[in-house]
């Protein structure tokens, strides 16, 4: 079957982008030599920036979880005023620039009497791993609501109802019904939230500041080091989050073969 | 059915919740089992409109109505999913309208059966008990037993996704079942399955109603379901009930016009002429509503006509009336012959279709047909053994005028019958019918 001009030209942009992306990835992977490459993995500046970036984006993503469960499932069943707005704002963060949605945070929680409040309960935001870890939270949060939110409006209000007509309540059915029907987008959700707290930089580095082995997570290794012009380094975290970026993907969208 | 139920029910020692309910409540008029009063309801573009209900205890009531009517809506109102604008919904005596569906003890089975996905068949069914029996072994025995009943016992431990169809609703049976509820509501349960399941179903569906003596609310599009299943039946029309009554006088005599289209019936309009001993004249009017349900013919059937047609139900002359006559009851006749039927119409075959194991007939009964009474009787007078009718003027219908055209006849007959007829387009057939069963709606 012929094809047409429109169909070959489409599908030349997609395998020549591709191919683009593919030579930048490729270029990461080949500049260093595997001896190089695994020096500057075992070196205690990268093992100090991976086990603070696992920890953080690990509690990060229970967080994110915790809260962005609740908050799709009131979205996608329960009728409030203001919902829309409430929509629009948890959206936001996904269109701000990172370092915009850090500035924000570091006024929040170093200007007003919340933060004031915090730090009186020894609880301080601003350039400490708490705030790694809060920067995170709110970079990944709306991308956790959107894909948490559309798996739920994916199951029908229905599998819910008949099992209230069981003698269920809301709570019951929702720990029985919903959330079992939605462990596949859940699981989908908590990958990409991994992934986006792992990776998130321009939020942390002006939250919980860039400090040398102390909020050294693995966006910050690569921006400290490619500042000292030391190349090593700053590919190896390069790869590092590459790779953890490459499993989330596969993870994602193994999800979305299995949906479909 | 329903007495039998009721019967059952005493013979169980249930009675008379029933009457109970009457001592209890007190009223002058005892309520019913389950009353919707006054129901108003507006959800997206649906609408239910002062929705006036009686369903007594053991009653199978068929809902039917065309798609949008609001007959979902209703069935989801009273198990409580929506709640009601206005209007009191009344279960046992118990006002239950602002009730949550958890408190109702009513079940609800949808035509896509619903079913948890991530459960067994045991699972899906034991899940509906598990709020009320705590005991694990009373549960397993209720599983097993509602299974056997309804024939799934061998799919217990299946997940959903690899069940049939019948299987799956039947499941969706069992687990609505399984409960006792007050109310079982079923929502087009069969409309997705084939014939043969559907009967297979219908009958294992009624058995079970008897076992567990549930009153039931079942909407549905197949008129087979209803004949089958139903003691009383509801039609609904953009969320007002029309009619209701016992399935055998709502088919009969459809009123008004919509439901008769509803149904199937041929619906034609006429005035009454004059009466005739017992029987009442119809002459049918200009504007002719041959089979209104098909709307492409109505335009044909607009020519002046002045058919007669006689009917056993009284009517003034003068009064505009609508006739409906039931498909069923049209005989059709190569001949004209003498029978006991005070109607015959000479047609001709416009279109035959085949429906599942019957046939329909669309007759047009012939334009430009000089012949009269004295046609018909002579074609009639020429078939071999007839005899001079006693009652001479209502032996046939009569052709008085030549314009008796485009008015338009559905009877519907046997395959076999089809073919003893020889029936093929455009044939000639006379229409024979009892005046008994041309029915007049006011």
């Amino acid at each position: 079957m012929k094809q047409s001009a429109f169909r070959k030209g489409a599908t030349g942009i997609a395998c020549f982008f591709t191919c683009l992306f593919f030579l930048a990835v490729g270029t990461l992977l080949l500049i260093l030599k595997p001896s190089e490459l695994l020096k500057a993995l075992l070196s205690a500046e990268m093992l100090y920036s991976m086990k603070l970036s696992l920890l953080t984006a690990s509690i990060s993503t229970l967080a994110v979880m915790f809260f962005s469960i609740p908050t799709a499932y009131s979205l996608s069943r329960f009728d409030f005023s203001g919902k829309s707005l409430v929509r629009s704002i948890l959206g936001l963060p996904m269109a701000f620039p990172e370092l915009v949605l850090g500035l924000s945070l570091l006024l929040l929680f170093g200007q007003t009497p919340l933060g004031s409040g915090l730090e009186a309960l020894g609880l301080r935001v601003p350039f400490s791993k708490l705030g790694i870890g809060v920067a995170q939270f709110f970079v990944a949060f709306p991308y956790a609501v959107r894909v948490i939110y559309s798996t739920f409006e994916g199951i029908d209000c229905r599998y819910e109802q008949v099992s209230r007509s069981f003698g269920y309540g809301d709570f019951e059915t929702f720990r029985n019904v919903t959330l079992p029907m939605a462990r596949g987008g859940l699981f989908a959700s908590a990958v990409i939230t991994f992934a986006r707290c792992i990776g998130a930089f321009g939020a942390v580095l002006i939250l919980a500041g860039g400090s040398y082995m102390y909020t050294e997570v693995l966006p910050v290794t690569l921006y400290l080091n490619i500042s000292y012009g030391n190349l090593e380094m700053a590919i190896t975290s390069g790869v590092l989050l590459m790779g953890i970026a490459f499993l989330a993907i596969l993870c994602f969208e193994h999800f979305e073969g299995e949906k479909s | 059915m329903r007495a039998l139920r009721k019967k059952e029910l005493e013979k169980k020692g249930l009675k008379s919740r029933a009457l109970d309910r009457k001592e209890r409540v007190g009223q002058e008029q005892a309520m019913a089992f389950l009353e919707v009063r006054n129901l108003e309801l507006n959800v997206g573009g649906f609408k239910l409109h002062d929705i006036r209900l009686r369903v007594e205890e053991g009653d199978y009531v068929a809902v039917i109505g065309p798609s949008g009517s609001g007959k979902s809506l209703l069935l989801e109102t009273i198990i409580g999913f929506y709640s009601p604008k206005a209007g009191r919904i009344f279960l046992e005596g118990c006002d239950i309208t602002a009730f949550t569906p958890d408190k109702r003890q009513i079940s609800i089975v949808y035509q896509d059966h619903v079913l948890f996905p991530h459960m067994t068949v045991f699972e899906n069914i034991a899940y509906a008990l598990q709020k009320k029996v705590k005991d694990k072994a009373r549960i397993k025995a209720e599983v097993e037993r509602i299974a056997s009943l309804l024939e799934i016992s061998p799919l217990l431990f299946r997940r959903p996704k690899t069940l049939s169809g019948g299987e799956k609703q039947r499941t969706a049976l069992a687990r609505g079942l399984v409960v006792r509820p007050k109310l079982l509501l079923l929502d087009e349960p069969f409309s997705a399955l084939d014939v043969r399941t559907k009967e297979r179903l219908r009958a294992i569906l009624k058995n079970a109603i008897r076992e567990y003596s549930t009153t039931v609310l079942h909407v549905t599009h197949d008129f087979d379901d209803l004949w089958a299943l139903a003691d009383r039946v509801l039609v609904i029309r953009n969320g007002k009930v029309m009619q209701e009554g016992e399935p055998e006088a709502v088919f009969k005599r459809p009123s008004p016009n919509f439901v008769a289209e509803f149904l199937g019936t041929n619906l034609l309009k006429g005035r009454v002429r004059n009466r005739e001993g017992n029987l009442t004249v119809l002459e049918l009017e200009e504007k002719s509503l041959a089979q209104a349900s098909k709307p492409e013919l109505e335009m044909e059937s607009e020519a002046k006509s002045s058919l007669l047609f006689y009917s056993a139900d009284s009517g003034k002359p003068g009064e505009v009336v609508s006739l409906s006559i039931r498909p069923e009851d049209i005989i059709l006749a190569e001949k004209a012959l003498e029978s006991s039927a005070r109607n015959m119409l000479k047609g001709k075959v416009k279109v035959l279709t085949k429906k599942e194991h019957l046939v329909s007939v669309s007759l047009k009964l012939e334009s430009g047909n000089k012949s009269d009474l004295s046609a018909i009787s002579k074609a009639a007078q020429a078939s071999p053994g007839f005899k001079a009718p006693a009652c001479p003027d209502s032996k046939v219908s009569e052709y008085s005028d030549s314009k008796a055209s485009g008015i338009e006849l559905k009877a519907v007959i046997t395959p076999t019958a089809c073919e003893l007829l020889g029936l093929e387009r455009g044939k000639e057939v006379y229409a024979i019918f009892k005046a008994a069963n041309v029915k007049i709606i006011r």
